[in-house]
């Protein structure tokens, strides 16, 4: 190297430095919209920096992957996205029921296999052009023929037909008293936009790829927000769909940003500089603590559909016993469980969270007492030689909250005699040891979400047959009487008489003992007190996702 | 010539090492628990959805047969679809791979500055209280895993101080430039669009800190090291004697063939540090390709973590080229040949 060549690497490297120390000097200034509504205040107080001028934006925190794709996503991010892309023949309302939305009315037919829908007219996809009943054809068709996502939801729903522009009819194979809240989850696309953007080579025969590479990163919807910018594994940028057919509270966001993070450091870092409005549901109890200490920052635990179980196999010795399924469950610290997580946690009472409509709030529930536990374990065939049956209680490696119950249970099982050995596994693993009877562990810690609003699809995922391989159920309990009787609830589409064998069903399986109810989850965020978020009133819908439902949330002015 | 002849080589070697590799990941890659096509899809997904995409993935063939069908995809460019974005494989790597591109050149840049420069200084004082004080500086960041640096850098730049950004690449409000290289400085640079240039530019610093700061310390441990050998040299005693001024002997006689053992292992740290920054770029929300390969790791994307895996091997393999090159420019001694055992 000459003495002319190093001067050019130091002239380089000198260059490159400037524009370094530029940067660090002079942060950028964010580029004005043209359409930028009324200048914030200049002089902000020190400890709340004031905003650039611009549009109003609710930033929330999720995990992801996000998948916008209406036949893709069916996770808490994808679900929160999809709710504000999008919209459904009918909507949640908070109290676990279901309203008219896009579908202005409906009529079932005497046999309750036909479902006919009177749609809204005059309701614009975000290209102008209008929805009609063929559009839902195609969602319907598109949803269960790629099979992914939430299709599993609509599996009795056989076909769908345009009867005329704005009325389609639904055909089911067998009654179903969940078709109507399982509705929720078809999002309704632009048929002619999705066509236009389908890859003609694809698995789906003649559809092609069914759209579903354009759709990752755009969306096809009618709802209240549409895309504007998808950054993949950063951030999805939704702003306000101004000619909504629905209603705007005053103060609503005009974009929403949902950022791809759960790392407590970064949600710190953002809450604080009140560059995150809502953070994620997956802060740990420390974080949140952390947390709840930034001025203008409160926590909010709100209700959800999800519940706590400790799994026990009733197929392996010596938890086949139910005498010693009992015995455990009367030994476990619930209180002191429940301690363990943010204040708001409640125990769980019964099989199904108390959210859902058609828990039952007399069923059995087992609480803290040894001598009973002694009792049961006392009747079980493996009580003379527990100790050579070491209960094996697997928890979830990447969710380490989880470790602290499985340790409690293993103290509380010593006091009566029962060994325990703790393992932490990875989720895959848990999934794939869960999926066959040989491999699942005694006890699986998990906590399950019902996909809707109603105690039997929790019951059916939990206890049914069908979802014994899966990670779903641990228990094994392949007990024909109940899947006859869960099938039977599920058909009656009187809701009454439904929610009165639900009764009857969450009886039978307390009786059972097949696991222990440790607590119904609450969904933990942190906000800023500038948020108006009508979920912290009960006034928002627990179904998964609606929480993050855009146009009734205010960012006010701050 | 002999440089064109030494790439050939290098690169006809390179072919095998690839080949090794892609073997070894394609094997850990399916021997990981879990059935990667029923994770992709969810546990309630119908079984015949499961079947469709294990047959899409030639997953229910024998492990030969399905690394024949992955390399002729992988040699024509196609690595299949990523479970965890579900589009190209392909498509990911030219996203993420420029933005983790971009953040480890701006971190070896710091690298070289400032631990050469910290090197250099040390050397010059040796064992006098400057050099102590760079020593300490050295070894706390050598001992301080890089995600450490990430939360404090982000909590004391991003938070307390609030100097600088600390996520993403761009602010809000500010517009991308056009897509050409990815590298969101030098699109900015050539959209003319120099509000986008600087934001980039003030994004990058905290995560290339925090990056930088481990192997930083490290090149200046080195550079001192070196140097302090080389200064008890007949040669350095010569040039004194001809009464050459301290600087020139400092910069021009003994920096450069000081630099030599610097430099190999600034090679390695570059590109290691493109493949473990997937905490950094987590913690930035950095939409890099370390933390995409996590993500596939933990998600079981079998055609994602080989890519990953793949792309990382070839950045080894063509940076332990350029640096054999500049140590063979840097000391003639040395020359090409020698480094064939390399």
């Amino acid at each position: 190297m000459t003495f002319l060549s190093k001067h050019r690497v130091f002239l380089v490297l000198s260059i490159l430095s400037v524009f370094l120390l530029a940067a660090c000097a002079a942060p950028a200034a964010p580029a004005a919209p043209a359409e930028a509504p009324a200048a914030q205040p200049t002089e902000a107080p020190a400890e709340a920096p004031a905003p650039a001028a611009g549009p109003t934006t609710l930033r929330v925190t999720f995990a992801w992957p996000t998948f916008i794709d209406p036949a893709v996503g069916n996770d808490f991010s994808s679900s929160s996205s999809l709710i504000n892309l999008y919209d459904t023949l009918v909507f949640p309302s908070p109290d676990g029921g279901i309203v008219p939305w896009l579908a202005e009315s409906w009529d079932v037919s005497d046999d309750g296999l036909s479902y006919t829908f009177h749609l809204k007219q005059g309701v614009k996809f975000h290209d102008g052009s209008e929805l009609t009943a063929s559009d839902v054809v195609y969602s319907f068709n598109r949803l269960k023929g790629i099979g992914e996502g939430f299709a599993y939801m609509l599996a009795d729903a056989e076909s769908a037909e345009a009867v005329d522009d704005y009325t389609v009819t639904i055909t089911l194979g067998k009654p179903s008293g969940l078709f109507l809240p399982s509705l929720l989850r078809l999002f309704i696309v632009n048929e002619d936009l999705v066509r236009a953007n389908t890859a003609a080579e694809g698995p789906y025969g003649e559809n092609g790829d069914y759209g579903k590479e354009w759709l990752l990163t755009h969306d096809a919807g009618s709802g209240p927000y549409k895309v504007k910018e998808f950054q993949l594994e950063e951030y999805l940028l939704m702003e306000k769909n101004e000619d909504w057919w629905g209603e705007f509270a005053p103060n609503a966001p005009d974009e929403i940003r949902f950022i791809g993070t759960t790392e407590a450091a970064t949600i710190r870092t953002l809450m604080a500089n009140r560059e995150l409005e809502i953070s994620d549901q997956w802060q740990t109890v420390q974080a949140l603590e952390a947390l709840d200490e930034i001025e203008g920052v409160d926590i909010a635990a709100l209700p959800t559909m999800t519940e706590f179980y400790f799994m026990i196999n009733t197929k392996i010795p010596p938890t086949d016993d139910v005498h010693c399924r009992r015995a455990m469950a009367w030994a476990f610290d619930y209180d002191t469980a429940v301690g363990l997580e943010w204040p708001g946690t409640r125990q769980s009472q019964g099989p199904v969270p108390a959210s859902l409509g058609g828990h039952n709030p007399d069923v059995f529930v087992f609480h803290r007492d040894l001598e009973k536990a002694k009792e049961e374990l006392a009747q079980c065939k493996y009580a003379d030689e527990i100790e050579n049956y070491p209960v094996e209680i697997h928890w979830v490696s990447e969710v380490p909250d989880e470790e602290k119950f499985a340790l409690l249970f293993q103290s509380n099982m010593a006091e009566i005699g029962i060994p325990v050995k703790v393992v932490s596994i990875p989720w895959l693993s848990m999934v794939e040891n869960t999926s066959s009877m040989e491999t699942s562990p005694h006890i699986a810690t998990i906590y399950v979400s019902s996909d809707l609003p109603e105690a039997g699809t929790m019951l059916f995922q939990r206890y049914h047959s069908s979802t014994a391989n899966q990670w779903l159920q641990n228990e094994w309990l392949l007990d024909e009487e109940f899947d006859a009787r869960i099938e039977d609830a599920l058909a009656t589409v009187d809701q009454e008489e439904r929610f009165a064998k639900y009764y009857e069903l969450q009886d039978y399986i307390a009786e059972l003992a097949p696991s222990l109810f440790i607590y119904d989850q609450a969904e933990k965020h942190a906000y800023q007190s500038y948020v108006d978020w009508p979920a912290l009133r009960g006034e928002m819908s627990a179904v998964m996702g609606y929480y993050f439902f855009g146009p009734q949330i205010q960012v006010n002015p701050h | 010539m002999r440089t064109l002849t030494f790439i050939a080589r290098r690169a006809f070697h390179a072919i095998f090492v690839l080949l090794g590799l892609s073997i070894v990941i394609f094997i850990i890659a399916r021997i990981m628990p879990g059935d990667p096509a029923r994770v992709a899809v969810g546990a309630r997904a119908p079984e015949w959805v499961v079947e469709q995409l294990r047959e899409q993935m030639h997953l229910n063939d024998p492990l030969p047969i399905q690394y024949y069908y992955w390399l002729t995809d992988a040699l024509h460019g196609d690595f299949g679809i990523s479970l965890v974005t579900r589009r190209n494989v392909a498509d990911d790597i030219r996203e993420f791979f420029p933005a983790s591109l971009e953040l480890a050149f701006t971190s070896l840049l710091i690298t070289a500055v400032l631990g050469i420069g910290l090197g250099t200084l040390s050397a010059r004082h040796k064992d006098k209280f400057i050099d102590n004080v760079v020593r300490v500086i050295s070894y706390m960041g050598v001992v301080t895993p890089s995600f450490v640096f990430a939360i404090l850098f982000l909590l004391l730049f991003g938070y307390v101080l609030d100097l600088f950004p600390t996520i993403g690449r761009l602010s809000e409000g500010v517009p991308r430039p056009p897509t050409v290289t990815g590298f969101m400085t030098i699109d900015s640079l050539l959209a003319g669009n120099f509000t986008a240039l600087f934001d980039a530019l003030h994004h990058l610093i905290l995560p290339a800190m925090a990056l930088a700061m481990g192997t930083m310390a490290q090149e200046a441990r080195i550079t001192r090291a070196s140097m302090s050998e080389n200064l008890t040299k007949d040669y350095i005693a010569a040039i004194r004697a001809f009464g050459v001024p301290e600087r020139t002997v400092m910069g021009r006689f003994l920096l450069k063939p000081s630099l030599i053992a610097t430099i190999s292992i600034m090679g390695l740290d570059f590109a290691g540090g493109l493949a473990n920054a997937f905490l950094v770029e987590l913690i930035f929300v950095w939409p890099g390709l370390s933390r995409y390969g996590m993500n596939a790791i933990l998600r079981k994307d079998l055609n994602a973590i080989s890519a990953v895996i793949l792309v990382l091997g070839v950045v080894f393999i063509v940076v332990n080229i350029i640096v054999d090159l500049v140590v063979a420019r840097l000391d003639p001694r040395i020359g090409l040949r020698a480094a064939r055992s390399d």
